[in-house]
């Protein structure tokens, strides 16, 4: 009794911690080679931050920072103010971070059924028929093994996959690599609905198009480092560009 | 069709499905894991010492099914944790330190047992009459019994929950953490699981074999070859190398002798290694 | 660099062996010099590693049973045993090294081996004669190699009696021969041949498995059930006797199929275990089994030394109870290890082995053999042959 009432006693004193997925200063790479430089950023509920940059500059390892597959040479991670720098990745899901990687985003060996519901305690397609009306492919592919699959149909299973776990934050590495346009536009509705819901984003895109439209901020990535941020209404097409092309 | 001709078929079926449970776990642990563990005959060791203790002391026999379970999975969980799991992706290295391993077993055992033959006796002595031939009791129970191990651990991979993981874990390990699935916990349960298949497979061969400190490594050696045959990281594989391993052995021992039946397994390996590196069900 | 020094070495030692009888008389001046004074030095070369190492053990305890015996009656010629033990487990090339070691560093007098032929071989061109070599073991007869003595039981005396016995007792005609692939068993099966045919009896299959290898019998055993000889004569070793034995067993054939095995001391049949050992036969010249005065007090002296847990006595071990006896008796009849005095004075010398005194003839010992069978995995003696000769007679 006496603990439930003093349980909001440090809030009082601390600023309220930020929700969402923040990360701040970080910095790691491989071996000796720093790759991210010093990195801030942050997606709050119901935010999508789309990482943008020419390949290479450190996108995918900036997402390997953020769960933990590589650690933070310097700066933290917090996710609703609690830091993760100790954690591993599954540690990470379980504190509600999906992750879509770019590179191998499916299991190749098992079918795009047992994709789907390896983690799914009831193992059933239940709560996928949303998911099916707008991808009609994969339910027709459902007992195929996923190596058979496209490239764009592997990160419809990923993105497929990812938002049906139903998390608060959901990371992204390139989920329109090879995707048909209209498959994109049935993507970026999904991640529209799921932000209204609170979810917070964090997508690593080259397509700009795709970045756009479900974009509320951005992060310019250039050598490791931050060369642009900020809301979409401030950041011009333009200015996005001369650091995408050489 | 002669007497003869059916026992020397039984042999054939008996040596294929004996082989492919002793090979098991050392298929487990190598395909799924990318460790060579060279000390896998060392379980096999420990487990038929299991039989031994057991029976030694007056105990029914199959009292060391759980006993060899104990200690070879509590002898693999500490394993795992300090030899194998600082060098996961070191192949050389796993080489070398279960080597190591394999020597420490031995020696272990000498100085616990000494070096002298030990013998379990059969649980179930003598031959059972069918199809017109004699043939030993304990050896059909053993047929049937690896038989049922194998299908058994095929559904179960093939079906379970946790065999679908592992096979998510060996074909991508990284997605499998991104979807919380504890990698290393999973990798040490797979690691111990392939230590006890192979005490189980000591326990099944006890009463058969003089049980001593080096025995494992008749069991290692033949368990590389079906390894060399089938390829990694498949059941199937492991069923087919044994099944062309222990078949060719089997049935050229039966034709001409053990001599020919050794050197056919030898330079079926080489051609293996040669030719076909991956295994017998290997896709460019 | 040293291995250039030490291969000059050892030409030079060489040199000295080949030089003639000048040359040769100067080792054994040497040693007599130090008689006076030093002990007497004797290699024991048994297998300390590898799965042979079994029988280092009881080596090791019977040859210092027989030197402290020797030692309180005065050593040899005066001077006291000392032992110096290596490891023959281990490849042959490993063991002539530390012969090599033993010769040149220790320089010992005398060396005794109970080990395989191979190391046996490797040994004999290492030592070239220079230092009596004592060789214990059971084996396969007809090794004549310069100043190299042999103790163990041979195919004359294992194969011969037993076969014939075999043959009036139960009747025997036909035998099935099966062995390990190595030089041993496929000359012992050489001699076999003769000694079946000299009792009208027939080979009627023969075959070997490769050794070394994990060989399995389920295969051989149906062979032999098609065949269905009277005897199968086995020249396995070690485990593959073990298997074999009990696969044998486990098919049932001991009922009806007598096993003669070539090999079989007191550690093999606890492997084959007792529900596998009927009908099964052993020919040695030792078993800790015999009951005879001269076993009985050789039992009690080893016992009292090494307590009720020393090693288990059995045919290889006990050899170097017999192998230190002979050094004593050979080296004090020929007044020292002169080569030449050493091979003449060999002819005839009786010494104790550990079932009773044996004689040597033509470097080869005569002695009794002991056929047992092994039924509830004990070795009963059912039949003894006194004073078999060795079938192998070397210039002396």
């Amino acid at each position: 009794m006496t603990g439930q009432r003093s349980a909001p006693a440090p809030a009082a004193q601390d600023p309220a911690p930020a929700p969402g997925l923040v990360f701040e200063a970080v910095e790691g790479g491989y071996g000796s080679a720093t790759v991210v430089r010093g990195l801030s950023g942050m997606a709050a509920p119901g935010e999508v931050l789309c990482v943008l940059g020419r390949n290479g500059v450190g996108k995918s390892t900036l997402m390997k920072l953020l769960l933990g597959y590589i650690p933070c040479l310097a700066g933290r991670v917090l996710l609703d103010g609690r830091p993760l720098d100790r954690l591993d990745p599954p540690a990470r899901r379980r504190r509600g971070i999906t992750y879509c990687p770019q590179e191998r985003p499916v299991f190749d060996d098992l079918s795009v059924r047992d994709n789907l519901t390896l983690m799914r305690h009831d193992r059933t397609l239940a709560a996928f028929a949303p998911y099916f009306a707008r991808f009609p492919i994969l339910e027709r592919r459902l007992n195929q093994h996923a190596g058979t699959l496209s490239g764009g149909e592997k990160k419809i299973l990923s993105i497929v996959r990812g938002l049906s776990e139903e998390e608060r934050v959901v990371l992204l590495d390139e989920p329109s690599e090879g995707v048909q346009w209209e498959n994109i536009l049935h993507m970026a509705e999904l991640i529209a609905e799921r932000k209204a819901k609170g979810v917070a984003f964090i997508v690593v895109e080259q397509n700009l198009a795709f970045a756009e439209r479900i974009a509320d901020r951005y992060l310019v990535m250039d050598q490791g480092k931050s060369v642009l941020a900020g809301p979409r209404a401030e950041i011009g097409r333009d200015a996005i560009l001369a650091h995408l092309h050489v | 069709m002669s007497p003869i001709f059916l026992i020397q078929a039984i042999n054939v079926l008996y040596g294929v499905t004996t082989l492919a449970v002793l090979v098991l776990g050392l298929a487990v642990i190598f395909g799924l894991l990318g460790v060579l563990n060279i000390a896998h005959g060392e379980f096999v060791m420990v487990g038929a010492y299991c039989a031994w203790a057991v029976t030694a002391d007056g105990l029914p026999f199959l009292l060391a099914v759980p006993l060899a379970l104990v200690v070879c999975g509590l002898l693999g969980l500490v394993v795992e944790r300090v030899l194998i799991r600082p060098l996961y992706h070191r192949p050389f290295d796993t080489l070398v330190a279960t080597w190591g391993l394999s020597l420490l077993l031995r020696k272990t055992a000498e100085a616990i047992f000494g070096l002298g033959f030990r013998s379990v006796r059969l649980p179930l002595a003598g031959t059972w009459h069918f199809l017109g031939v004699d043939y030993p009791s304990y050896r059909l129970v053993l047929i049937a019994v690896s038989i049922l191990v194998l299908a058994a651990l095929f559904l179960w991979y093939g079906s379970s929950r946790t065999g679908m993981r592992i096979r998510a874990m060996v074909g991508n390990a990284d997605l499998a953490q991104a979807q919380g699935i504890a990698v290393k916990r999973l990798a040490a349960g797979t690691f111990i699981a392939g230590t006890i298949l192979a005490g189980l497979g000591g326990v099944m061969v006890a009463p058969l074999v003089p049980v001593q400190p080096f025995m494992g490594l008749d069991y290692v050696l033949r368990a590389f070859f079906v390894l060399v045959v089938g390829g990694l990281g498949s059941v199937l594989g492991v069923l087919a190398g044994a099944g062309a391993i222990g078949g060719l052995d089997s049935v050229v021992s039966a034709l001409i002798d053990g001599t020919y039946g050794y050197f056919t397994v030898l330079v079926v390996a080489i051609l293996f290694l040669w030719l076909r590196p991956r295994g017998i069900f290997a896709h460019n | 660099m040293t291995e250039g020094k030490l291969a000059i070495t050892r030409r030079t030692l060489l040199g000295t062996a080949m030089g003639g009888a000048a040359l040769s008389l100067a080792p054994g001046l040497i040693g007599r010099a130090a008689a006076a004074a030093g002990e007497f030095k004797i290699g024991l070369f048994i297998p300390l590693s590898g799965p042979a190492s079994l029988f280092g053990p009881t080596g090791r305890a019977c040859a210092t049973l027989a030197a402290d015996e020797a030692n309180k009656k005065g050593g040899i010629l005066g001077r006291q045993i000392k032992l110096f033990i290596a490891d023959a487990g281990g490849p042959p090339a490993d063991t002539a090294k530390s012969a090599v070691r033993l010769m040149l560093q220790d320089g010992i007098d005398l060396a005794i081996g109970s080990h395989d032929s191979a190391t046996m071989e490797a040994l004999v061109s290492t030592f070239k004669g220079k230092i009596p070599y004592v060789y214990t073991p059971v084996y396969q007869g007809g090794e004549c190699d310069f100043n190299v003595y042999c103790l163990g039981e041979t195919p004359a005396q294992q194969v011969e009696p037993s076969v014939t016995w075999l043959a009036r007792n139960k009747h025997a005609k036909t035998f099935y021969l099966i062995g390990d692939d190595y030089v041993s068993p496929r000359k012992t099966n050489e001699a076999a041949k003769k000694y079946i045919a000299a009792v009208g009896g027939k080979v009627v299959g023969e075959e070997y498995v490769p050794f070394g290898a994990p060989n399995k019998f389920e295969q051989s055993v149906t062979r032999i059930k098609g065949v269905n000889p009277d005897v199968v004569l086995i020249t396995l070793v070690g485990a593959d006797n073990v298997n074999f034995n009990r696969t044998f067993a486990g098919f049932g054939l001991d009922k009806s199929i007598a096993r003669l095995s070539m090999l079989l001391e007191e550690n093999t049949l606890k492997g084959i275990g007792a529900e596998s050992s009927n009908n099964l036969y052993s020919c040695m010249a030792y078993f800790a089994a015999i009951d005879n005065p001269a076993n009985n007090a050789f039992k009690a002296a080893y016992t009292a030394m090494f307590g009720a847990n020393a090693p288990q006595l059995g045919t290889i071990g006990v050899d170097s109870y017999a192998g230190v006896n002979f050094a004593k008796a050979l080296v004090e009849k020929a007044h020292g290890t002169n080569a030449r005095k050493c091979m003449a004075a060999s002819e005839g010398v009786r010494f104790e082995a550990a079932a009773g005194p044996v004689t040597m003839h033509g470097r080869q010992v005569d002695k009794n053999m002991y056929l047992a069978n092994c039924n509830g995995g004990q070795f009963n003696i059912v039949a003894t042959f006194k004073n078999m000769k060795s079938g192998t007679t070397c210039k002396v």
